[in-house]
């Protein structure tokens, strides 16, 4: 299939090829260049980086104050308190105000997937009731890894607000592809791509102007697609035994993308946009019974319960409503006061009473929005393990609504759980990261200042045992902060 | 961040209040005991100063001076008159999708799948004395999706909590305006027409649709009973399609058929008599009158408007005696909404067959409660007051056919999910947080047709695939 | 209806030695001279007479009261038992000017150009739409046909329900509708997202551009005015029949229609109206009025309310809002009047005004509502809206209340026509109720291929 229609590259990385190469130049410098900062026209010498003098969290809730960490061609070799630096090691000394933590891991997003520019209008077909798989948005057996683009200004952005792998999905509608987990660093595809978990992505998305169009119909397409693969499988197997007296099984990848997701090997990762979708997925899940994660769930208060008693590994958004405007205005105490007058014996029988009511509903509105805040936070409490999702937001505004969500109760612990060692659990990457242990990929993030902290600053971020420091005006957290520390 | 709310906290009291206020209603199944009212069993006349007693959510006995149960709420309702929940056929609420309209024949999708608990017109329905909504799929397709019967459970945030339960399966077809001109007439998506473009195209696009049903199901058939010999079988092409269309000739699903002109309705009758299907009510049904014989004789049901007409050429030629008309002639009439206005006053609609026509009050009345509820196969549930019966009711100040009614109290499974006195004025379940506070957002008015609305904001998704989350 | 058919057969027979004996319905609506005697008249400006007596002549009601003699040759309709109400005028509808909502070709509210106030109503309603008859026959005499669309929609008529040309039709009054901005609010549609936001300079551009309408009508009739009382040596005015149709608004001749919905807006038009003086104001629409309805009072604009049969305009709103809005301005101190804002149906105000009544307005101010109060708003309450001597017979016989949806309306009069209780719909059902009386064999629905 033409992937090139499915997943056009930004033009920006086409027109500048050349800029390409000189970053694929400098990448591709002996593996010497890790660790320091790449420099074409000085030599590197030195493939061990040692950061010393640091505040280390080597996992949620665990600290070694003083610490060291080591790491050598992209794997650590050494955590602690008193730890022998290596003498060839690059030494970055914490001076006491820096802290460590393992690297992010955004458990599902599009990053490093150039949106495509210029959607016309979608092409047509004679029969619009029975359109090319492709014309459907259903292309299953496309993958996440032939549209990864390093150049993707989101690899950029998530790796400075301490995201140092991905669980990427492809753009598209219903079943664009297979997602891959990815490294947010390298000079081309092949060096983001991580061995490992690749779930068919999918989502309630209908196609423009042919079938499926609405969710119920996409819900019917997913069910016709997996029962005939079902089919197909068994006729598969049937005939790859004897195919004597059987006709050809017919054949296309669409279904036969199917296949391993029903035997059991390959999950769904499906994407829910609010409370309504993810009854959808449960349900699909339900009927048809195949290995499912979810992610999404905005609005999952509701859910909470069926979530959990489902034990499907979940990844909340990272996105937040935005404040309404009429709060951004008010003064901090005035909106805990507008909260706190909430009365629900208020009747707005006349005019007389419009001020009241509004007063009211401002109280009403400023409750929902703290059940969105707060919805990590019940989860945590609920039980019901989580990571975060960053699809759909603004790598600038993480940090912040982090700390929103710490705000309504999310604990520092649990916030950091989900970043790391839940989204490694989720993904089966705990062997490999999600926390500061010896022989894990040196995948981490520096700091100066306590991780959610409003001022803190994201300082440096290893991806791989490469380093990459935050520009002077971007590494703040707290986005919009003006000093500097 | 400087004035963000997560800073501050919520006593646990006014969490509480505010859980009450959103979550009120969401445990079901409770106990009531309603005095001295008027009852209206529509089946069987009219009990003055009556009790209704209703237990466990089911109408546990009817009759004079009742013993109240421990712990059950007792309302008096003197002077008040009581009657069976009311039942709109043909809804559109509490629905996150209504139309996939880029097909004539989709009878594999399902509003199941988008049932939405948080809408509003759940409420607004019960606040008219509505407990049960038939809540259908669009009318581009000739063969529409399949429908929803909902119980009108205010507060539910499960989609499955507000199904009704044991309710049979139903599907909706469309004749005439609607597909010839969605799918015939309409270039769109840059994709030219399909059949149908005319009524004759509609009735051959249902005969294919039946003929390649029974194919289907035979050759299942037939692989199922080689298969039990043969293990080498070769199971036939699954079809989401036609598994439905099979259900339909297996009479396991009711037919509910948007229809106006009087020939496009003996034409489908003509299509089901040919198929064996003996189930189906003419949705609209606007010239149903001028064959009203003839839908009595195949035992064919109308669900009709009580006046709507003239706001397309196939009902121009319509009259608002047709439930009157249809009723005399012995054909299972009802009067549905279709809109998000009309559903809070179905009992006004039904009160109008009584200036057009002079139905009787019981025959008014079975227009919104018996007959419908024949009409979804849930007669044996809902629809009367009945001992064994949910207990699903309405209670009115003044008689509910009157213009100066009021619905002052409804319940469903014997919960009370609409209470004019004590109700807040904002009953909402879900708070949008980033709306405007106090948005006008203008008003749904009796002479919307939920068919322009839906085809405008449908055809939109259809064309620019918008997700139509707030339709109504 | 069977009622009705006894009573038809019965009036026929009641207007009998006056008349030939012979026939058995007056097909044809005919002035004469009508005495209704016997019956509970509603009269809306003086009260309720319990058995009173009604006589027609020609087109005007020429006599009211308990002891009321009948003149000679007067055909009598007994109405023991029955009630005259004055005929129901309806605030705001497009009747007569749409006939099939769907076929363009058959509707005629809205003309090209945002600025159409000479667009007259009058001229475009088909005194034969289907729908017309449909509508008196529930006791509907009078409306008010508007057009539609843009900022000055065109000019609205107020007509009676029976006529051949519009002469015969034109109830004596019009009004120039302006369709207040409304201030865009919340978010845009997900259809509409692509682009920059433009509704809140669109709605900026819409006042200013209603200001600069109004500048300039004031403007021109100063140019015509200085040139009516003297044309000699003047260039002659430029043509401007928009200017032409604004400038009776400005003098106070014709009534300025003002439609608006959202409480913001009605503020804001409020004071739009002050500021520019404009001596003859009413409001349509008004669908939040109840939440400004003291600065509505306090401004003394009357406001044609409805439709009453809607829902609330905000999703917090309780859910009765839109049927107790009337009944919370008329308590505030605000005129009302109703509308349905319907075309094919505005059979319906009626039960609009039921609802008004039941949710807080009251039977008395709900029948004003829809019979003298607009007629005052109109300025033709010498004419209609009221059962009083020398006023034209609008009126109806009814069995009862006709809020009431059991209620038939059994005689109908415009402008002392005796129109006749018919309509398609109730054609259809004389047609179809037995359609198949005299058939012998029983109807069958056969196979296709028979």
């Amino acid at each position: 299939m033409p992937k090139e229609a499915a997943f056009p590259r930004s033009s920006r990385a086409g027109n500048s090829r050349g800029l390409l190469w000189l970053a694929a130049a400098l990448w591709l410098l002996p593996s010497e260049a890790l660790a320091q900062k790449n420099s074409p026209d000085i030599p590197v010498v030195s493939t061990v980086t040692a950061i010393q003098n640091a505040r280390i969290v080597p996992s949620p809730g665990q600290v070694i104050e003083s610490g060291t960490v080591v790491f050598r061609d992209g794997v650590i070799t050494a955590v602690g308190r008193r730890v022998d630096i290596p003498y060839d090691a690059h030494v970055i000394d914490g001076g006491d105000s820096l802290s460590v933590y393992a690297g992010f891991i955004d458990a599902l997003s599009h990053v490093g997937i150039p949106e495509p520019r210029n959607q016309g209008q979608p092409e047509s077909v004679p029969d619009r009731s029975n359109p090319p798989f492709e014309r459907a948005g259903i292309t299953p057996e496309a993958s996440a890894r032939t549209a990864l683009d390093p150049e993707d200004d989101a690899v950029e952005a998530m790796r400075h607000a301490g995201f140092t792998t991905a669980l990427v999905a492809p753009r598209g509608r219903m079943l664009p592809g297979q997602a891959t987990l990815a490294l947010l660093a390298g000079t081309d595809a092949s060096e983001m791509i991580l061995q490992g978990a690749e779930p068919m992505f999918f989502q309630f998305e209908g196609a423009q102007g042919v079938y499926p169009g609405t969710p119920m119909g996409v819900m019917s397409k997913f069910r016709q697609l997996y029962r005939e693969a079902d089919r197909r499988r068994k006729l598969e197997a049937m005939y790859s035994e004897d195919p004597s007296g059987l006709s050809k099984p017919p054949f296309d990848p669409v279904h036969e993308a199917f296949f391993p997701v029903i035997a059991g090997n390959r999950s769904v990762a499906i994407w829910a946009d609010d409370v309504l979708e993810i009854h959808r997925a449960m349900t699909l899940q339900e009927e048809l019974g195949f290995s499912m994660m979810l992610f999404g769930l905005e609005g999952g208060f509701d859910t909470l319960s069926n979530v959990a008693a489902s034990g499907v590994p979940v990844a909340l958004t990272l996105d937040l409503p935005d404040k309404p405007r009429w709060a951004a205005k008010v003064e901090a105490d005035s909106l805990q006061q507008i909260l706190d007058a909430y009365d629900d014996e208020t009747r707005t029988a006349t005019f007389r009473d419009v001020e009241a009511e509004q007063r009211n509903l401002e109280s009403r509105q400023l409750w929902s929005r703290a059940r969105y805040v707060g919805m990590a936070a019940a989860y945590h409490d609920a039980g019901v393990p989580f990571a975060f999702a960053s699809m759909g937001v603004d790598a600038k505004d993480i940090h912040a609504n982090l700390r929103e969500m710490i705000g309504e109760g999310l604990s520092s612990d649990a916030a950091l759980a989900a970043l790391t060692t839940n989204a490694a659990s989720m993904l089966g990457l705990s062997d490999r990261m999600g926390a500061i242990r010896t022989g894990m990929m040196a995948n981490l993030v520096v700091t100066h200042g306590s991780l959610f902290n409003e001022d803190t600053k994201i300082t440096m971020t290893f991806v791989n045992g490469h380093m990459f420091e935050a520009p002077a005006s971007t590494g703040r957290t707290g986005s919009n902060s003006p000093s500097d520390r | 961040m400087r004035n963000s709310i997560m800073k501050y906290t919520f006593s646990t009291t006014l969490l509480a209040l505010l859980v009450v206020v959103s979550l009120g209603q969401a445990a079901f199944a409770q106990d009531v005991l309603i005095r001295n009212a008027t009852v209206l069993t529509v089946t069987n006349g009219t009990l003055e100063d009556t009790d209704v007693l209703i237990t466990d959510g089911v109408i546990a006995d009817i009759g004079t001076d009742l013993r109240a149960p421990r712990g059950v709420d007792v309302i008096d309702a003197t002077g008040k008159f009581v009657m069976p929940g009311i039942i709109d056929a043909h809804a559109h609420i509490a629905l996150s999708s209504i139309n996939e309209g880029s097909s004539p024949v989709t009878a594999e999708v399902s509003m199941e799948d988008v049932v939405n608990p948080y809408h509003l017109g759940i409420y607004r329905a019960s606040a008219g004395g509505v407990t049960v909504s038939h809540t259908m799929h669009g009318s581009a397709n000739v063969i529409g999706g399949q429908n929803e019967t909902i119980k009108h459970r205010w507060g539910a945030t499960d989609p499955d909590a507000i199904r009704f339960e044991g309710a049979p399966r139903t599907i909706k077809f469309a004749l005439g305006e609607n597909p010839t001109r969605v799918h015939g007439r309409r270039a769109s998506g840059g994709s030219g027409a399909i059949v149908p473009a005319t009524r004759m195209g509609v009735e051959q696009v249902l005969r294919s649709a039946f003929e390649n049903g029974k194919r289907y199901m035979e050759a299942w058939d037939a692989y199922n009973a080689e298969a039990a010999t043969n293990p080498r079988a070769v199971p036939p092409v699954w079809n989401e399609r036609l598994e439905v269309m099979a259900d339909i000739l297996r009479g396991e699903i009711l037919v509910h058929c948007h229809s106006y002109r009087a020939d496009e309705i003996v034409m489908l009758t003509r299509v089901l008599k040919d198929y064996g299907v003996d189930k189906i009510t003419f949705q609209h049904a606007n010239e149903a009158f001028k064959v009203a014989p003839e839908l009595a004789a195949y035992g064919a049901h109308a669900s009709v408007f009580a006046d709507w007409w003239s706001y397309k050429f196939e009902v121009y030629y319509s009259t608002a005696y047709n439930a009157a008309i249809l009723t005399r002639n012995g054909v299972i009439t009802s009067v549905n909404s279709d809109s998000g206005e009309l559903n809070r006053h179905l009992y006004h609609e039904a009160a109008k067959s009584q200036r057009y026509g002079g139905l009787t009050d019981d025959e008014a009345l079975a227009l919104i409660t018996i007959n419908p509820a024949i009409q979804l196969g849930i007669q044996d549930r809902v629809g009367s007051i009945e001992i064994g019966k949910d207990g699903d009711v309405a209670i009115f100040e003044g008689h509910p056919l009157s213009v100066y009614t009021i619905p002052v109290l409804t319940y469903v499974d014997g919960v009370k999910v609409f209470d004019r006195e004590n109700d807040p004025d904002d009953v909402r379940v879900d708070v949008d947080p980033t709306a405007e506070v106090g948005m006008y957002e203008g008003q749904i008015t009796g002479k919307d047709h939920i068919h322009s609305h839906e085809e405008v904001v449908d055809m939109l998704h259809f064309f620019q695939s918008v997700a139509d989350t707030h339709i109504h | 209806m069977k009622r009705f058919m006894t009573f038809v057969l019965a009036v026929g027979f009641l207007i009998q030695p006056f008349e030939v004996q012979a026939q058995e319905q007056d097909e044809k609506a005919r002035q004469g001279t009508y005495a209704i005697t016997n019956a509970r008249i509603e009269t809306v400006a003086n009260g309720t007479i319990e058995r009173g007596t009604v006589v027609i002549e020609g087109d005007r009601i020429i006599a009211v009261g308990e002891n009321v003699a009948i003149p000679d040759g007067a055909r009598v309709i007994d109405g023991s038992g029955l009630h005259v109400y004055p005929g129901m005028i309806d605030s705001g509808t497009n009747l007569g000017l749409t006939e099939i909502g769907s076929v363009a070709e058959t509707n005629d509210t809205n003309e090209i150009g945002d600025i159409t106030p000479h667009m007259e109503a009058l001229t475009a309603v088909n005194p034969n739409a289907v729908a017309i008859p449909v509508t008196r026959v529930s006791g509907v005499t009078t409306v008010v046909a508007e057009p539609t669309g843009g900022l000055l929609p065109g000019t609205a008529a107020v007509i009676n329900l029976f006529g051949y040309t519009a002469e015969q039709m034109s109830a004596g009054s019009k009004m120039v509708i302006v369709q207040f901005p409304q201030e865009p609010s919340g978010n845009r549609p997900r259809w509409q997202q692509s682009g920059p936001d433009r509704r809140q300079e669109r709605y900026k551009d819409a006042l200013a551009k209603l200001d600069e309408v109004f500048d300039r009508a004031e403007l021109y009739d100063r140019i015509m005015t200085a040139y009516a009382a003297d044309p000699s040596g003047k260039e002659q005015p430029v043509y401007a029949p928009e200017m032409d149709a604004l400038r009776p608004v400005l003098s106070g001749d014709v009534a300025l229609m003002v439609k608006v919905d959202a409480a913001d807006d009605i503020l804001k038009a409020i004071d739009w109206v002050q500021k520019r003086e404009l001596p003859n104001v009413v409001f349509s629409g008004v669908n939040e009025g109840w939440r400004v309805a003291d600065k509505l009072a306090e401004a003394g604009i009357p406001t044609l309310v409805g439709p009453v049969l809607a829902t609330p305009t905000r999703s917090s709103d309780r859910y009765d809002r839109a049927y107790a809005n009337a009944g919370l301005m008329a308590e505030a101190g605000v005129k009302v009047a109703i509308r349905s804002g319907e075309s094919e149906n505005v059979r319906n105000l009626p039960f609009n005004a039921g609802f008004a009544a039941t949710y807080g307005l009251g039977k008395e101010a709900a029948l004003r509502a829809v019979t003298l109060a607009p007629a005052e708003m109109f300025g033709i309450a010498d004419d209609y809206g009221s059962i009083e001597v020398g006023k034209k017979a609008n009126l109806f016989v009814s069995d009862g209340d006709p809020f009431e949806t059991s209620t038939n309306i059994l005689a109908l009069f415009i402008d002392g026509f005796n129109v006749p209780i018919e309509s398609r719909h109730i054609d259809l059902y004389e047609e179809f109720l037995n359609r198949d009386e005299g058939r012998l064999q029983p109807v069958e629905i056969l196979p296709a291929d028979n």
